[in-house]
């Protein structure tokens, strides 16, 4: 997240021109580890990556909003060692640039490649807890398909392995590699036609960026978490979101693509004489190759779009209500959220999150919302289905006020409310408003009151600005996401389910909780986005761990050990079962060939019956 | 019966049993437990661990509330389980111990609320506990059941209400319905198992009237905490930021210092709330526990309700408040209600029938005996609901009682 400038806030000053990794506050955390256990020596890359921070203090801002940490403690330990070292008389240790390096260097130039332990030790591992530290024996950024090209024959000829990293990052310890890693951090061009109604893009562009830029231009993109990139997330999950249940996934969401396939021979998807990568496999697959550019589709977007949120008390009828609303066409981006989401989506900081959490179901008596965004006339439809609905205007006051939301004597004075309405259904009728405002005081102080003090300016300022409360602008841009790793690293199970099959629905939350609590992991119902009218939804259940605790990972090993079987045999007999697994690296795929089955014996006699 | 009336007698005197007490923790299975150890007697009270702390903290806590003596205390056992499990959750000696030396069980513990929509938990409790608890009993050496219910296990209806099973099917909320049902389920059970069977019908049972003290803080004291809540609301709104947003809802400060609160409730008639203080609760109870050996159902109510208007009124007096009105369902026609009014108006909803209550319950069992103790219910005035205000204002409506129990 450090990566893009989702905050306003700009970047740090050395990563956007030095793109590599180790040069944002990320790769300066992982240094340090590395140095505090011993891994790296102190070599030239790393005083220059201690030298080019500022102590500006963009990090702490920054992570806080997400992960409630303070890098800068890090930062300037990072630089106080450096600065100690110095001052024992340290001598860098110099890196020898051997036969490959000087190729690679020759491609790119030669500030873009390099194999200097500190560099390249921000590429060796990641909070996935199944996976060690694999140390890349080179890192390199090219700056066109032309670099891509020659790296991979490069490493063809030298039969050097190579992993791809989108923005550098990595989540699920797949793109580990001995060989040369290719961060594409450098290709980012970027060109909107609006008259094809598409964006240009190059694998280094990231959603939030490619999103940030239709914006101005009134148009929209499905896009993935803000930082990931969009050439690599179409590659490996097909992009989903919760516009899904309009804009779709995988296929749907580009109209060409162009790979550097593993012989280094550039390739455009809508070659009619390539390999189908269009048809689906149920099988873990590569990728169709290095994607090195993108024609991905834009959304209009119509000037009167808000959100709203459906409060409900039971899974089944909030599920009913977001197949009802995808059925018939009501609405843009539709999702299912738990109490878990809600909460940390709408709160500063996780203490304010974990009272919230409790305090939906247990005060208010709502333990589902279905999220919606709709023009005028779908949220009046909505209001009329709905029994209670936060529209934009409720939800502003409630994230604003939260902190008074959640205060102790509110909080009892709702739990012993023994009304015949819900707690939330009082609370969502409009002629309580005055009272809410008077109660919940909402604005950016109050909000800002959540955090340490030494920020709430800079949270004053963050939420005076009216799309940090906008339902449509956070979840277009999905910088609260992040947020879901605030407590402990998460590990997402995503899941393609029958949405007309409730049962179907709840039994796989139930067996994924069943075998969490089983080995004492921390759980939680993700959310729920109906598809294509209604007949398939994406299902997100996570995991939460400490991925710095071996236990941990143990039990990972294990519980991996009991889904991948369980989810493999519910597929194989329940049509409308997909496990993302199988569409990872195939999101080039359409979704119909994963979503349902081809051809099946005909069971007719002949035509006309 | 598994006991003779001598026999129980005599036990009694001597205080050799040892009574099961479940909800010891609750506001009234507290009071119960704190006037039976006065009393002498060795009590094994049941509670859950929560997280607000261990059981035997919380009743620890709960025992220097009520200045129950060091020397009395032995006589208390605090069993660790829960009428939620089979067994109340005990098990290998701790189970052997309670099922070979309770002689007599009272069941408190109970879950209050009234919204259909936690009927789950609301059986669970009232029913699903109950059986349990049942089942413990006839597992037991238990001889006597005190089933504490309430009046309005009586259902939905006007008129005389007796001290007997009641058959009806039309209650005003799932409370009324699921006490009903646990007198039938335990006046069946106890009638086979040949045990003993007081069932004990309070009506609204608020703090102690000669203390005003009291653990908890809902029912009665709901609306009055809802009514302080939004005077101290919109005074610091006048005084510290202007005042827009009571201007906006029409609160304003007169000029004798009062505050005006726009809240017209509605009032249909004359009839009014049955109240009674915990320490008559108590004392009914005990003297019942004790006199009635045969066993029977003992309504413990107050033969004066307190109509809406006078609650109105003392709470204007007490908390300064104007504009609070008791009006007729007509007059919200010409202006509809507001949001301080919603707020109420549901709440009346669910209190609504008990605030108008039009059933008169018969104390013929119960009067001998209250009259023979010279046990009366105390008069629900100004001064025991001033009384009772101030101590709940004192410990901010519970929140500073003892720390949390």
């Amino acid at each position: 997240m450090c990566k893009i400038d989702y905050l306003g806030t700009g970047l740090c000053p050395s990563g956007p021109k030095r793109h590599f990794v180790a040069y944002y506050p990320q790769g300066r955390m992982d240094i340090y580890d590395a140095l505090a256990g011993e891994l790296i020596p102190v070599t030239e890359g790393l005083l220059d990556i201690a030298d080019t921070c500022t102590l500006c203090g963009i990090c702490d801002r920054q992570c806080h909003f997400y992960t409630g940490m303070r890098p800068m403690t890090v930062m300037r330990a990072l630089k106080d060692y450096v600065a100690s070292w110095r001052k024992e008389g340290g001598r860098a240790a110099a890196t020898a640039e051997d036969e490959v390096l000087k190729e690679l260097r020759k491609i790119v130039g030669r500030e873009w490649a390099t194999s200097d332990p500190a560099i390249l030790v921000t590429y060796a591992n990641d909070p996935f807890p199944l996976t060690g530290m694999r140390m890349p024996g080179y890192v390199v950024l090219p700056g066109s398909r032309r670099d891509v090209e020659s790296i991979i024959k490069l490493a063809n000829d030298r039969a050097l392995p190579f992993a791809i990293r989108g923005n550098g990052g990595s989540v699920f310890g797949f793109v580990f590699t001995e060989g040369i890693v290719l961060d594409m951090n450098r290709m980012r061009k970027m060109e909107i036609d609006p008259d094809n109604w598409s964006a240009d893009v190059e694998p280094g562009v990231t959603s939030f960026d490619l999103q940030r830029e239709a914006y101005r231009r009134g148009l929209r993109v499905n896009a993935a978490e803000p930082a990931a990139t969009v050439c690599g997330n179409i590659v490996c999950t097909g992009t989903f979101s919760t516009w899904s249940n309009v804009y779709g996934t995988a296929a749907d969401n580009f109209i060409d693509m162009e790979f550097v396939d593993r012989s280094g021979r550039a390739f455009h998807l809508n070659d009619k004489s390539i390999v189908n990568h269009f048809g689906f496999e149920r099988n873990v697959l590569p990728s169709p190759g290095v994607c090195t550019r993108a024609v991905v589709k834009l959304h209009p977007v119509t000037d009167d779009e808000e959100g709203v949120l459906v409060p409900f008390a039971d899974f089944d009828e909030a599920v009913r209500f977001a197949r009802n609303l995808s059925q018939r066409r009501i609405g843009l981006a539709v999702a299912v959220l738990g109490a878990h989401y809600i909460a940390n989506f709408m709160s500063p900081s996780k203490e304010l999150a974990a009272r919230l959490k409790q305090s939906l179901p247990d005060v208010l008596g709502c333990s589902y919302m279905v999220f919606a965004v709709g023009d005028r006339y779908a949220r009046e439809a909505i209001k009329r289905m709905a029994g209670a609905v936060i529209d934009q205007r409720l939800f502003r006051m409630l994230m604003l006020g939260l902190p008074r939301l959640l205060d102790p004597k509110w909080v009892d004075l709702i739990r012993e409310y023994e009304g015949t309405m819900r707690p939330y259904e009082l609370l969502c009728k409009s002629e309580m408003r005055p009272l809410l405002e008077a109660v919940l005081e909402p604005s950016a102080e109050t909000i800002a009151g959540a955090v340490d003090e030494d920020l709430r300016s800079f949270y004053t300022g963050l939420y005076e600005r009216p799309e940090m409360t906008d339902m449509v602008w956070l979840n277009m841009f999905r910088i609260v996401s992040s947020r879901m790793s605030r407590e402990k690293h998460m590990l997402a199970f995503l899941v393609y389910v029958p949405l007309d099959h409730i049962d179907v629905i709840k039994g796989i939350n139930e067996e994924f909780k069943r075998i969490a609590d089983a080995e004492g992991l921390d759980n939680d119902y993700g959310f729920l986005t109906p598809m294509d009218f209604g007949k398939r939804a994406i299902l997100e259940y996570d995991y939460y761990i400490d991925q710095t605790d071996p236990a941990e990972a143990e039990k990972i090993a294990r519980v991996m050990g009991k889904i991948e079987p369980w989810l493999d045999a519910l597929a194989a007999k329940t049509r409308g079962v997909q496990w993302l697994k199988y569409v990872f690296s195939q999101g080039c795929s359409r979704k119909e060939n994963f979503l349902y089955e081809s051809f099946q014996p005909l069971r007719s006699g002949g035509a006309g019956r | 019966m598994r006991i003779s009336t001598g026999e129980l007698k005599r036990t009694r005197a001597e205080r050799k049993g040892r009574i099961l007490l479940t909800g010891g923790t609750g506001f009234l299975g507290s009071h119960l437990a704190a006037g039976l150890l006065r009393s002498g007697y060795k009590i094994s009270l049941l509670a859950r661990p929560l997280k607000q702390g261990r059981a035997d903290e919380r009743v620890e806590k709960l025992l220097d509330w009520f200045g129950i003596e060091p020397g009395l205390r032995k006589n208390l056992q605090i069993v660790e389980g829960t009428i939620e499990k089979p067994g109340l959750g005990l098990s290998g000696e701790a189970l052997s111990d309670c099922l070979e030396n309770t002689t007599e069980l009272i069941h408190c513990a109970s879950n209050t609320g009234f919204a259909e929509r936690k009927r789950p938990e609301i059986e669970a409790a009232n029913i699903g506990g109950l059986l349990n608890v049942l089942d413990f009993a006839s597992r037991s050496r238990c001889a006597f059941f005190h089933h504490l219910s309430t009046a309005y296990a009586a259902g939905r209806r006007e008129g005389l209400c007796r001290e007997e099973l009641v058959d009806t099917d039309d209650f005003t909320n799932v409370y009324e319905e699921t006490k009903a049902r646990g007198e039938r389920l335990v006046s069946d059970h106890c009638r086979t198992a040949g045990i003993r069977l007081n069932i004990y019908r309070p009506s609204i049972v608020y703090g102690d009237s000669r203390t005003g003290r009291s653990l908890l803080f809902n029912a009665l004291y709901y609306p009055v905490k809802t009514t302080v809540f939004l005077k101290n609301l919109y005074e610091a709104d006048i005084l510290e930021r202007g005042g827009r947003k009571a201007a906006m809802m029409g609160v304003r400060r007169e000029s004798d210092g009062s505050l005006y609160l726009p809240i017209r409730f509605e009032v249909e008639s004359a009839e009014g709330i049955n109240l009674i203080p915990v320490d008559y609760f108590v004392a009914a109870f005990t003297a019942i526990l004790e006199e009635s050996l045969e066993g029977g159902i003992f309504h413990i109510v107050n033969a004066r309700s307190t109509t809406m208007g006078d609650l109105i009124d003392y709470t204007r007096r007490l908390f300064n408040i104007r504009g609070i009105e008791p009006c007729r369902p007509e007059d919200f026609g010409a202006r509809p209600r507001n949001a301080l009014e919603i707020l109420f108006n549901n709440y009346l909803e669910a209190y609504g029938p008990y605030m108008r209550d039009k059933r008169t319950f018969v104390m013929d069992n119960a009067r001998g005996i209250l009259a023979r103790r010279r046990i009366a219910c105390p008069e629900f005035d100004f001064e025991v609901f001033s009384r009772c205000m101030n101590y709940a204002v004192e410990v901010d409506w519970g929140a500073r009682l003892y720390g949390g129990v």
